[in-house]
């Protein structure tokens, strides 16, 4: 008896001195489920962030995203996608996977500042080379004859903050009058052709099909497809009001605790925040949060009068329930 | 959208006229801007139509990663989730018999001729996967059980989980087949006769309560199990209420096919020994003692008699097996042997009880032969199709009782005049020929024609039952006259 447990404690001793020193470097894999157009921001990112974890921890971290229209994303990890972290586009999505997968708590919002939106971005037009149309605001995209092009706003994240900048500029514009506000969205919805479910199938539509005369975009999607898919070839317009888009990002707790990784998603986040992460957001046309950098790339961003989804619309929940829920004021003006 | 594209092509035609010298003449350049400004709209039209149809194709992918699969074949009934981790399938045996007895001597009640239609099975079943390695069976009977130890025509044939953890480690816990008996694992729907043999229906258990860990190794060439049972008489199917039996049995089996999969005429060599030990301790009322029936299922040609006759402690079984298949040849030969400690009275005896088959088949039409079911090379079609395929069967069986059982013995030196079983009216063995038939219209529909003839040794014939008496010295013990049938059956299984 004594030998057995003089030998325990021998074995326990030289493995508690061994371990710290034969602790061996591990390989990590994060599933970062975000929404359409970040493809090309979380490649420049998740570069980025596993040269610095490899140098910070000896841990290799191999990061693999899945894109697709916000709302979807939100569906597919509450039925059982294994996302660690989620990075979408607004923050009723993310809600969602409080609410309806339980999946993280309710105050996620609170963990991160900026209320977890690392990054900012609006929504702006994006028209062909010369603008032949003469679009410069909204007025201009219910006039019959103009086709617009936006995701559905059931699917995409985008297509909601675009659907909101638009009830707003009408709003503005007709006195608070909700009835002409609803013809007014109606009318324009009823220049879409064509409804893709996220924001990255827009852009295919309007960009590489050549429908519509003007694409409403992620202001860093307008950029992207201005200066990388179709240089020369479209200009942007900022609208006289448009909104502020701020997507959230969170740790997906209940699946990070299974992987064994919530320390290193909740770094990766949190490595969106700091200097190198905003300028690389910043160089992806996303607005950063980080006065030093918002500063330098000032001027690449225009200057935009922003309504705000919590002061103008009440919040997410509100603006979700009112809008895009079963029977809501898009339903209402789409199916007429 | 018919408009829209003849309107289009009328635009079209037109443009092309208008780019030829003889329709120069409409220079009117409003004319031409209206047409070029209808072109571009007509063209956005057409990319819309083709961006939709592109969408729908995208929306209709993302939909099959996600969509349940209903399927519906030959194979079977089912729905099956997008990833194939939850599958349910509906599945079916319908055996429709006429059965005909040539001799009447110890069938029935009444002693009248049986012979007739007869639902030898009517199961459904409801099996499938849950989770992706959680396989579930449930099937119950509606048609007429024909186990030695029930008559029920209905209860739960099968109810059980299978867990998967890994090929080599699969724990099967509920009521079903014991890892046991060969021809006892093949499927009712895949049986080369209407009924099986001795080794099956007297010796070995049918279907048992309990636990088994089992799977396949060495590349999937050596099967194990090793269970856990409430332990069932000779040939039993256990009831799904709790065992009032203190004592379980444990089975155990090991089944090699070593040549599977390769190129040697070998490749179809399956050989396995399978072993049951349990206790019993019967009482008057529930002897723990089976009867064993006759080739026709119908009659016992072997009961043990007396109410103080019962099962009294161990039962120890043993079943060496084996099949070949090779081409459109079938061989499938088994052996079992149960002993079992007997008492009636004072006396005390281990009885050891065994039979045996040997069973062939050929296949006409040349398909190949296997343990599972016939895939016909062309199905029957009345409308110029193929004849399905034929099938020549034929079989040797026995099934032989202890010479002890009959015989008066001693006890503790002691010598006693009591039998385990009356000679009058129980055979001491039955030995059975059988040829038949089989033709599998397709994979699902199969008609079968069985003769089969046994002859019983050594008692059994009731009709000199006046003499002599049950114990004591016997004289003048006439056999069990043969017994022979007719069977025909029409099975549809999916």
């Amino acid at each position: 008896m004594k030998k057995s447990l003089l030998a325990i404690a021998l074995l326990s001793a030289v493995y508690g001195i061994a371990s710290p020193i034969t602790a061996s470097a591990k390989d990590v894999s994060l599933l970062n489920v975000s929404y359409d157009p970040t493809r090309e921001l979380y490649q420049d990112f998740n570069a980025a962030f596993s040269k610095y974890w490899l140098a910070k921890t000896g841990d290799k971290v191999t990061i693999k995203t899945s894109h697709g229209g916000s709302g979807k994303q939100a569906r597919a990890i509450i039925d059982g996608l294994d996302a660690d972290v989620a990075t979408l586009a607004l923050a009723y999505d993310v809600d969602q996977l409080s609410e309806k997968g339980k999946l993280i708590p309710s105050d996620w919002q609170k963990r991160l500042t900026h209320n977890s939106s690392p990054y900012t971005s609006t929504i702006v037009f994006l028209v062909h080379k010369g603008n032949p149309k003469n679009i410069k605001d909204w007025d201009d995209l219910v006039k019959p004859g103009t086709s617009v092009i936006t995701p559905n706003p059931k699917t995409s994240g985008g297509a909601r903050w675009n659907y909101l900048a638009a009830w707003a500029y009408a709003q503005k514009h007709n006195g608070n009058d909700e009835t002409k506000t609803k013809e007014f969205v109606g009318k324009l919805f009823k220049n879409v052709p064509v409804l893709d479910t996220g924001a990255r199938g827009s852009t295919t539509t309007f960009v590489e099909r050549g429908i519509g005369d003007v694409l409403l975009a992620w202001e860093n999607e307008a950029f992207l497809a201005q200066k990388e898919l179709g240089v020369g070839k479209f200009e942007i317009v900022v609208p006289s009001l448009s909104i502020l888009a701020e997507p959230p990002v969170t740790v997906v707790d209940k699946f990070a605790k299974k992987h064994g990784t919530e320390a290193v998603s909740k770094a990766y986040l949190e490595y969106l925040y700091t200097e190198e992460g905003q300028e690389i957001a910043a160089k992806n046309y996303y607005r950063p949060t980080l006065t030093s950098v918002a500063k330098k790339y000032e001027a690449q961003f225009p200057k935009v009068n922003f309504v705000k989804i919590d002061e103008d619309f009440g919040g997410w929940q509100v603006a979700q329930k009112k809008h895009f829920s079963d029977g809501g004021t898009f339903d209402q003006i789409y199916q007429k | 959208m018919q408009f829209k594209f003849s309107k289009f092509a009328t635009v079209l035609i037109t443009s092309g006229i208008v780019s030829l010298p003889i329709a120069a003449h409409a220079n009117d350049s409003s004319e031409l801007e209206e047409l070029r400004g209808l072109v571009q709209e007509l063209s956005q039209q057409v990319k819309v139509l083709a961006r939709k149809g592109e969408i729908s194709a995208e929306e209709i992918t993302a939909a099959k990663k996600t969509t349940p699969v209903v399927k519906a074949s030959e194979n079977g009934f089912g729905l099956e989730s997008a990833d194939g981790k939850n599958v349910i399938k509906f599945k079916g045996l319908l055996q429709i018999d006429n059965r005909n007895y040539s001799d009447v001597n110890g069938l029935g009640a009444d002693g009248k001729n049986i012979s007739g239609f007869d639902f030898r099975r009517i199961r459904p079943t409801i099996e499938g996967t849950v989770f992706g390695k959680y396989d579930f069976r449930f099937t119950p009977e509606f048609g007429e059980a024909k186990s030695a130890s029930t008559s029920s025509t209905s209860g739960i044939v099968d109810a059980y989980i299978d867990a998967r953890f890994q090929p080599w480690f699969k724990v099967r816990a509920g009521k079903f087949k014991p890892f046991v008996g060969l021809e006892r694992l093949q499927s009712g729907s895949d049986i080369k006769f209407i009924e099986r043999s001795y080794v099956s229906n007297n010796i070995l258990p049918n279907r048992d309560l309990g636990a088994a860990i089992h799977g396949d190794v060495l590349e999937g060439k050596l099967n194990y199990s090793v269970g856990f049972y409430n332990g069932v008489t000779d040939g039993g199917d256990a009831t799904t209420v709790q065992d009032s039996n203190v004592d379980k049995e444990y089975a155990a089996r090991i089944f090699a096919t070593p040549f599977k999969g390769s190129d040697s005429v070998l490749a179809g060599l399956g050989f396995g020994l399978a072993a049951t030990h349990g206790n019993f301790k019967g009482t008057s009322t529930a002897s723990g003692l089976p009867s064993y029936k006759t080739a026709g299922q119908e009659s016992s040609f072997f009961s043990y008699t007396g109410t103080n006759v019962f099962a009294n402690g161990k039962r120890d079984r043993i079943a060496p097996q084996a099949y070949y298949y090779y081409g459109p040849l079938g061989v499938l030969a088994e052996y079992a042997r149960v002993s079992q400690d007997v008492t009636n009275g004072t006396r005390t005896d281990k009885l050891d009880n065994d039979a045996w088959q040997i069973a062939a088949s050929y296949l006409l039409t040349g398909e190949d032969s296997s343990f599972k079911g016939v895939k016909p090379k062309q199905v029957f079609d009345t409308n110029g199709g193929g004849w399905g395929a034929w099938e020549l069967v034929a079989r040797y069986q026995e099934n032989n009782i202890d010479s002890a059982a009959f015989s008066t013995g001693t006890n503790a030196g002691v010598v006693t005049t009591t039998r385990y079983a009356d000679p009058r009216s129980n055979a001491r063995s039955a030995k059975s020929w059988a040829a038949g038939v089989n033709w599998y219209l397709n994979q699902n529909v199969k008609i079968v024609l069985d003769y089969e003839q046994t002859s019983f040794d050594g008692g059994g014939n009731v009709t000199n039952a006046a003499t002599p008496a049950a114990t004591g010295s016997l004289t003048n013990i006439a056999d069990r006259p043969d017994e022979k049938t007719l069977f025909t059956r029409l099975q549809l299984s999916y």
